[in-house]
């Protein structure tokens, strides 16, 4: 029983583990992103949800038209973002995606975060960061391709 | 010293063990280590085929075939699922733009494999060298990597070209396999490393503990000096001969304790010992043998002996105590001793240094005393193998002391003594004073006593006309091997053992008196005498007088002397006693008679026998017969 209960707690510990450097890479992500010292983000990915809602640098938001970033996790949230009309160049939400394919699918997303060959990829569009005016600090001028 | 070697020898197997695990440990390692480098030649192996084939499947260029034919781009993907084994997490071909980033031509992956062309980051900056320099490169993965042991990448040369590369991640779980694979080994030897370390921090709790108790039973708390114990250990350690000796008592500490307190007499104690301490250097040694006692032993290298134990003497004499303000002066009682070449035991100057402080103490404490050479030479002869030697070489003697009759002042009989020879000074006769009570109930003692029936009945046959005594223990009567002695010689002796007289000295109170009845008439077997010493005094009673078969009695010296101090009280006594001989018919024998008043009251009293220094002192027997 205490074996068990050693491995769950463990697992529990490697979770939060992982979960704050996840955070740690979003709210770098998002801080390069944005300029704002309180940044506002709307997913309803339930997982990111739960990574952000204990950071002092972002601010869940409810409503997509209430966020500086849109976190986008699958077609079916890009589909309702961009329903919403709201976004377009030079306008907010911003949006940031977990996968390749999603950034090709809108080109209002400027950057994306996903695990490829188990390796982790992170890359922002030089001319769709320029349509938003967003200048990335040089630790991120690496990550910036000028077509996918 | 066998514990020394056990202790030596556990040491070194357990270091012996530790090496063995070590050995062990770095073999496995090695073990291992062979493994993943035959497991990446094999890869080599399989990623130099798999580069030749995507090669010849695609001639005229790696990416102008496959953008144009998918159905080879399908085939070749399937053709690199067929090489995904276990050991591969990812198996695919990158080409590299040149903006320098690469792009997927080929994905062995059988889920979700990536499009052609897509956009991938490979985390290392050996992909460009790999490219650049046409070197296959094992690439450890780093941060921003998951379930990748290691990569090889490839390259995909055409025409001194290069295409494309060809990666080959190694699974992590592969990885893992491989370093468990001597993982029972692996447990084995952590096992024995814990046992190790856990054997090792026992020992040292154990050793600190040891050394703790050590320091407990080797120095006084109070003092710091030594205790007994380790007198006993130095002297098993260090010889004797090569130190001297100082005893020191302060006098009369229990006064001091009454009237200040124990606390004040132990800080007393402690600054007496520091003194000590302070004059002494590290070499001479300071036992505290009891609560005022202290025992001293001093390199004999010291020059001045003497001079230093005057002064140590002095040093403490003079020295004053601070009790309530007011100063406060101890004295002592000291003796010193020049350790004697051949001294015995550390025990044997104890005691005789104890002797002498008592002899101080008798003159009125205070007082320091050198013991003189004589004492000295005395020492070996409380020596048990000192007397050992002495009964092996033969060097007994007996000396005989004349009983007189007193009226008539003619010698009636002898008393035989034993006297052993002194080793370097054959005129140097010891007395049983120095042996006896030490050699009693042992072999030595048989010895002894064999050596002197010898010598009396020499005398006897020597001699015809004496009669001798030899004093004997009651004890032992009851010992065995002293009786089937007494007896043989007896029978060898029969023909002149009726001149011999048997002096029974008791040291203790008779119960058993058959037993004692038979062992007399074992003794008078063959006409010899039956005497009685040391009447009067100790356990003797008149008991015996009534259930023993007894032909003298011996009045004991002590009543004797009597005659000098309690006179009336003395003759009535010994009135009553020759009275009583008288009576029952035994022969009477005053001995002590010292002086010419004792001789003539012994006489008076019609005591029939006398005997004493006055009238004759033990001697050889040609002394008294031409």
């Amino acid at each position: 029983m205490k074996k068990i209960l050693f491995i769950i707690l463990l697992l529990v510990e490697l979770q939060a583990l992982e979960r704050d450097s996840t955070l740690k890479l979003y709210v770098g992500v998002f801080s390069a992103l944005s300029s704002q010292n309180i940044i506002s983000v709307y997913t309803n990915d339930r997982e990111y949800r739960d990574i952000f809602r204990d950071s002092r640098y972002i601010k869940l938001t409810s409503r997509v038209e209430d966020a500086n970033i849109a976190l986008v996790t699958n077609a079916k949230s890009l589909r309702y973002i961009l329903n919403k009309n709201i976004i377009g160049y030079n306008k907010y939400p911003i949006l940031f995606v977990t996968d390749y394919k999603l950034l090709k699918q809108t080109p209002y997303a400027v950057g994306a975060f996903y695990w490829r060959k188990g390796r982790s990829q992170l890359l922002f569009i030089r001319d769709r960061l320029s349509h938003y005016n967003i200048r990335l600090s040089s630790d991120y001028q690496k990550f910036i391709i000028d077509e996918l | 010293m066998k514990s020394s070697y056990s202790n030596r020898l556990v040491v070194l197997l357990i270091l012996l063990l530790i090496l063995f695990g070590i050995l062990l440990q770095i073999e496995i390692v090695k073990s291992i280590d062979r493994l993943k480098n035959e497991e990446l030649l094999k890869s080599e192996q399989y990623a130099s085929k798999i580069s030749l084939l995507i090669q010849q499947r695609t001639k005229g260029g790696i990416e102008s075939v496959l953008s144009r034919d998918e159905d080879t781009r399908l085939r070749l993907n399937q053709t690199l699922q067929a090489f995904l084994t276990r050991q591969y997490k990812y198996i695919f071909v990158l080409q590299r733009n040149s903006n320098g980033s690469y792009r997927f031509l080929l994905d062995g992956s059988m889920e979700n494999p990536e499009d052609y062309k897509s956009l991938f980051f490979p985390k290392s900056k050996k992909f460009d060298e790999v490219y650049k320099n046409q070197k296959m490169q094992i690439i450890q993965q780093s941060e921003g990597t998951e379930q990748i042991w290691l990569s090889l990448v490839y390259p995909i040369v055409e025409n001194n070209q290069t295409e494309s590369l060809l990666v080959l991640d190694l699974s992590e779980d592969y990885a893992k396999h491989l370093n468990d694979f001597h993982s029972p080994l692996m447990v084995l030897i952590w096992m024995i490393q814990i046992f190790l370390i856990i054997t090792i921090f026992v020992l040292l709790v154990l050793a600190y503990r040891y050394y703790i108790l050590r320091k407990n039973i080797l120095f006084d708390k109070l003092t710091s000096t030594h205790t007994k114990v380790f007198l006993e250990e130095f002297f098993n350690r260090n010889d004797l001969s090569d130190y001297n000796a100082i005893l020191i008592d302060i006098d009369e500490f229990t006064e001091v304790n009454k009237l200040y307190g124990y606390e004040t007499g132990d800080s007393i104690i402690k600054e007496f010992a520091m003194t000590i301490l302070e004059r002494l250097n590290d070499e001479s040694k300071v036992i505290r043998t009891s609560g005022t006692e202290f025992f001293i032993v001093i390199p004999k290298d010291i020059d001045n002996f003497e001079e230093l134990s005057r002064e140590l003497f002095k040093i403490l004499s003079e020295k004053r105590y601070l009790i309530d303000n007011k100063l406060f002066a101890i004295t002592i009682s000291m003796s010193a001793i020049v350790m004697p070449q051949k001294a015995s035991s550390v025990q044997n100057i104890q005691r005789i240094l104890d002797e002498k402080i008592l002899e101080i103490k008798s003159r009125g404490k205070n007082d320091f005393g050198i013991i003189d050479t004589q004492n000295i030479s005395q020492i070996q002869y409380t020596n048990i193998n000192y007397i050992k030697e002495t009964l092996e070489d033969g060097r007994l003697v007996c000396v005989y002391q004349p009983i007189y009759n007193t009226q008539t002042k003619e010698i009636s009989k002898y008393e035989t003594l034993v006297r052993l020879i002194d080793r370097d000074d054959r005129d140097k006769l010891i007395t049983p004073f120095y042996f006896m009570d030490m050699i009693k109930g042992t072999s030595q003692y048989i010895k002894m006593s064999k050596l002197v029936l010898h010598n009396v009945f020499n005398t006897l046959h020597t001699y015809p006309d004496i009669e001798l005594s030899v004093n004997i223990d009651l004890n032992d009567l009851y010992n065995r091997d002293m009786m089937n002695l007494i007896n043989s010689n007896l029978y060898e002796n029969r023909d002149v053992a009726n001149r011999l007289t048997f002096e029974i000295l008791e040291t203790q109170e008779l119960d058993d008196y058959k037993k004692i009845v038979a062992l007399f008439q074992q003794l008078k077997a063959f006409g010899s005498k039956i005497a009685l010493d040391d009447f009067g005094s100790g356990y003797t009673n008149y008991i015996y007088l009534i259930r023993l078969d007894i032909d003298i009695l011996k009045i004991d010296g002590s009543l004797i002397k009597e005659l000098h101090t309690s006179k009336q009280k003395a003759l009535i006594v010994l009135n009553s006693i020759q009275k009583l001989a008288k009576k029952l018919e035994f022969e009477l024998v005053a001995e002590f008679v010292f002086d010419e008043s004792t001789y003539n009251m012994v006489k008076e009293l019609n005591i029939e026998f006398s005997q004493g220094y006055h009238l004759g002192k033990p001697e050889p027997i040609e002394f008294y017969v031409g």
